[in-house]
């Protein structure tokens, strides 16, 4: 096992923050990477090579949804949207993830 | 849209998605470029190919690449693909057709579930010592009520019976009397009234009759209410109970069943008539049934008989096809042979061009393709090019059934077989078509995939096609010419069979000779005298047809069979007294003349024929040798003691009487009709015109005799020879076309090579002649080089030829699976095709330019 990298995501968290982050609406996948890295301070660094396979896969499974539109500066960008689908695996999502990070904060605090 | 769907239409947009997929990234970076952002982009390309990969049925599409990349290559060789398809649909045509055929054949759906236990019962050989007095061995009802280990204990008889009633013309039909216990066993049950039981059994029950479909729709007219009424069968009225389905039935060819009544049971020449049957008992054996069986019976006749009295064997075998299963596998192998040496062909051929793909094949193992993947690629192209080649074959296999349908259907069928495409054939068909695939395109495949990268780039693909290859090629040509040895030497020896049965003498003259089949009801014509009027009536009548030279009656046609008696040839000083079964016909003073059958002794007898008795060359010669059997005697067993004796006045030459061995001549004896005087005959009359005109007018002339008596089987003597001719002549045809195929194939499998090698040796031969080699060196070379496979093959083919030709001695009349002279034919034709097919390449090669081949690289 190496050693971890700062700024690593930890496994099947980037599905949970790409949802949350298009929760707010629309986005394409530039702005979800740069939306993650700033909201966490540059803690988490979202590389492409797994964000652009998470979205397409994300948009097979219908947890998102796709539209070619128009940039801010006038290019052709993919827009990604949540779908419905998406919505309740967010909710899923969240509430697993709250429940596992209590867990692990009561564990650290008892220790 | 699900995720199955949204691929689906990815698919269908395949260059949107890529643009797609490069114009995200290329924003991507581009956003990147306009922050500032740390350039740590990775391989661009990469990522596509992820997400690309994620909207692809990945697996299926490499599939479907290897398919279109197989149906480019293949229509880049059209002569080569439409060569390998013609030879594939041949030989996977003719291996569905005989598959079709030997599975319909050996289906034995006769209408009785567990076919295979049914046994029957026979008188046994150990009788024919007993007093012709002597009690019914087999009587069925002491049997039923003691044998326990075969179930359901049933007999029938067969018997023609005159069907006249005012519904149609009189007709002969095929009559079975069955027991009440063997209805139980029958599946079929009546689609109309009711089957027969116990309660029809009893002596004074009212005759009753059930029909087959075939005579309820062809004489009845489908008639819904037939039940109840009444028909009228040998002049008595029966009332029919019910009708049977169509399809199979039991016994086949019924026409009409009718029960067996207790007093039918007691008369003992209904018993001998008849076929006992069961089914055996669960856990019991064959031998246990019959011991148990012969011990009944032993006891029954209270009398020591040496070997078994009853024989039980499996019912199975009393069936035509049965016996020939042997054969039908042959034809299965034989087939089978040819669609390998198609395959060897074809592989000849991929190897051929495999040569040619070397370089295509190195650089795309260069740029990174697995080995798997360029085999599994060469076999989706072989496989796809049998699968062309089955599906041509499939209309090959539906012209071979049609043909042998109908070919067949001129002889005579059980009426549960039909030769047509099933569903068990299809997938016969689609299973061999891959497996011929995989067995052709494989080794190919696999030497392609072992290639020299390096060496077959740099040499531009000339030098990679190695010795192996060459070896290979030389050794599949060889395979072939070995199956090709056995396919001609199968068929050779089916080939000598029908010529030995036609150009063997008959002793009688075919041509111009109308037959017919005549038989008198019992109940109308029940003594001898009233039976013997009609026929002189009946022979009188047709003489005066225009047309007809003489009229003649015989208890059998030739080759149709015999009569059976037990009788006894008289001794002569030093030699005992013969006892047994004796054959033989009965016939009337006319037949000799009537049929031309030459008389080698003595004469034929006189009208009345009283005590005279004319016999065979084969049985004069078995009984008494060299001498003049002209003056001895010997006598019939009857009913009550031995009858008086009879004096031989004529030896008349060997006619073929034998149903089973075409060509076998038993010993016979003729008896003169008028001193047994038969209700069931046939008339056989010579004619001065072609017979067939005549047919009517005999139908006609019985008619009016009797308007109740139908004429059966009219037709001209030859016509009933070449039926009886039929299967030799038809299995013959079968081997016939698969050994010419066969042939054909190796040939150009052989020819194939032999060029190829000469083409490839252009160089060499051109330095040869230029160093001072003659013609007749290099014509010498090649022709060597290419019989050395003939050779090779004819010696590696014959002792298996030798073995699997024995398969065929039950087809085989008058040769022997050895027979010398068929394989030193096979020997010559395979050597002159070998010539022929090394000789025209190497023709060729003599004409080589030396010049221009050494300039040829």
């Amino acid at each position: 096992m190496g050693k971890p990298n700062r700024g690593e995501l930890v496994q099947g968290t980037l599905d949970m923050l790409v949802l949350k982050t298009l929760a707010r609406g629309p986005m394409h996948g530039w702005g979800i990477a740069q939306s993650i890295q700033q909201i966490s301070e540059d803690v988490l660094r979202v590389e492409e090579g797994s964000l652009y396979p998470a979205l397409h896969r994300m948009e097979l499974d219908g947890l998102i949804d796709a539209e070619w539109g128009q940039s801010d500066n006038k290019r052709r960008a993919k827009f990604y949207r949540l779908t419905g689908r998406g919505r309740i695996a967010l909710a899923d999502e969240t509430d697993h993830w709250q429940l596992l990070a209590r867990a692990i904060a009561r564990v650290m605090e008892t220790a | 849209m699900n995720k199955f769907a949204k691929r689906l239409r990815a698919l269908w947009h395949r260059r949107q998605l890529d643009r797609d997929l490069a114009d995200e990234m290329a924003f991507h970076l581009e956003m990147n470029r306009r922050h500032g952002a740390a350039a740590r982009f990775g391989n661009v390309t990469a990522f596509q190919e992820t997400c690309r990969d994620l909207w692809a049925f990945t697996a299926l599409e490499a599939w479907w690449q290897d398919v279109r990349f197989a149906l480019r290559t293949l229509r880049g060789s059209p002569l080569v693909t439409s060569t390998a398809i013609v030879a594939l649909a041949l030989g996977i045509g003719a291996n569905t057709t005989v598959f079709t055929i030997v599975g319909s054949a050996l289906r034995f759906d006769m209408a009785v579930d567990h076919i295979d236990r049914i046994v029957a019962i026979h008188p046994g050989a150990g009788l024919a010592n007993t007093a012709p007095d002597a009690p019914a061995p087999i009587d069925f009802l002491n049997l039923r009520s003691q044998v326990r280990t075969v179930e359901n204990l049933a007999a029938y008889r067969f018997s023609f019976v005159n069907v006249s009633d005012r519904h149609a013309l009189p007709e002969r039909c095929w009559r079975v009397q069955m027991t009440a216990s063997g209805w139980a066993m029958v599946r079929p049950k009546p689609q109309l009234g009711r089957e027969f039981g116990p309660e029809d059994e009893r002596s004074n029950a009212t005759p009753a009759v059930i029909l087959s479909h075939r005579l309820w729709e062809r004489r009845y007219g489908d008639d819904p209410a037939i039940v109840g009424k009444y028909i009228r069968i040998d002049d008595v009225d029966h009332m029919v109970v019910g009708v049977m389905p169509a399809g199979e039935q039991f016994p086949e060819d019924t026409d009409l069943w009718t029960p067996v009544t207790l007093n039918d049971l007691g008369r003992p020449d209904f018993l001998r008539s008849l076929l006992i049957f069961g089914r055996l008992a669960n856990g019991t054996t064959l031998s246990a049934a019959q011991s148990e069986i012969d011990g009944v019976a032993r006891r029954a006749i209270a009398q020591k008989v040496d070997g078994p009295v009853v024989n039980v064997r499996p019912f199975l075998e009393m069936i035509g096809i049965y016996d020939a299963r042997a054969m039908l596998y042959a034809m299965l192998f034989a087939v089978a042979f040819v669609l390998l040496i198609v395959c060897a062909d074809v592989a000849n051929l991929m190897l051929g061009r495999a040569a040619a793909r070397v370089r295509e094949i190195s650089i795309r193992i260069a740029i990174g393709a697995g080995r798997a993947r360029i085999v599994r690629q060469l076999l989706v192209e072989s496989v796809l090019l049998s699968a062309a080649g089955g599906i041509a074959g499939w209309l090959v296999a539906l012209a071979g059934l049609h043909w042998f349908d109908n070919l067949s259907a001129q002889g005579r069928r059980p009426s549960w077989i039909h030769f047509a495409m099933d569903a068990r054939g299809f997938l016969y068909l689609a299973g061999i078509s891959v497996a011929a695939g995989i067995l052709f395109g494989l080794a190919p495949a696999l030497q392609l995939a072992k290639v020299d990268v390096n060496g077959a780039i740099k040499d531009g693909g000339r030098g990679a096609e190695g010795p192996r290859g060459r070896k290979l090629a030389g050794l599949l040509v060889g395979f072939q010419m070995a199956l090709c040895v056995i396919l001609l030497a199968a068929s050779g020896l089916m080939i000598h069979s029908t010529v030995k049965l036609y150009n063997a003498p008959l002793s009688f003259e075919p041509a111009n000779v109308l037959t017919m089949r005549v038989d008198l009801p019992e109940t109308k014509y029940s003594d001898r005298d009233s039976v013997r009027r009609f026929y002189d009536r009946l022979k009188s009548d047709l003489a005066h047809l225009p047309g007809v030279s003489s009229v003649s009656l015989a208890s059998h046609l030739p080759m149709a069979g015999w009569r059976e008696f037990r009788g006894e040839v008289e001794g002569t000083p030093g030699k005992p007294p013969v006892m047994g079964e004796l054959d033989g016909l009965t016939v009337d003073a006319a037949y000799f003349p009537a049929l031309d059958v030459r008389l080698r002794q003595g004469r034929v007898f006189d009208e009345n024929g009283q005590s005279q008795v004319v016999v065979n060359e084969r049985f004069a010669a078995m009984f008494w040798g060299g001498g003049n059997p002209v003056g001895k005697r010997l006598r019939i067993a009857g009913r009550d003691g031995p009858q008086p004796w009879l004096t031989v006045i004529g030896v008349a030459a060997d006619i073929q009487q034998d149903r089973v061995r075409p060509l076998g001549n038993a010993p016979l004896i003729y008896l003169p009709y008028n001193q047994d005087p038969q209700a069931s005959v046939y008339v056989i009359a010579r004619t001065a015109i072609p017979p067939a005109h005549l047919v009517e007018s005999f139908r006609r002339t019985v008619q009016s005799l009797d308007e109740n008596l139908p004429a059966q089987d009219v037709l001209p003597l030859a016509d009933h020879i070449a039926q009886q001719r039929l299967n030799v002549t038809s299995f013959g045809k079968l081997f016939s076309i698969f050994a010419a195929i066969a042939l054909v194939l190796a040939w150009v499998g052989l020819y194939a090579v032999v060029a190829h090698a000469v083409s490839r040796r252009t160089q060499e031969i051109g330095i040869r002649m230029a160093v001072g080699g003659t013609r007749k060196d290099i014509f010498g070379l090649v022709v060597k080089q290419g019989m050395r496979q003939v050779l090779g093959g004819f010696a590696a083919g014959l002792p298996v030829a030798m073995l699997v030709t024995r398969g065929l001695s039950h087809g085989l009349v008058g040769v022997s699976p050895s027979d010398p002279a068929t394989y030193a034919g096979v020997a010559t034709v395979l050597g002159i095709a070998g010539l022929l097919g090394c000789a025209i390449p190497a023709r060729r090669a003599i004409h080589v330019d030396p010049l221009a081949a050494l300039r040829h690289e």
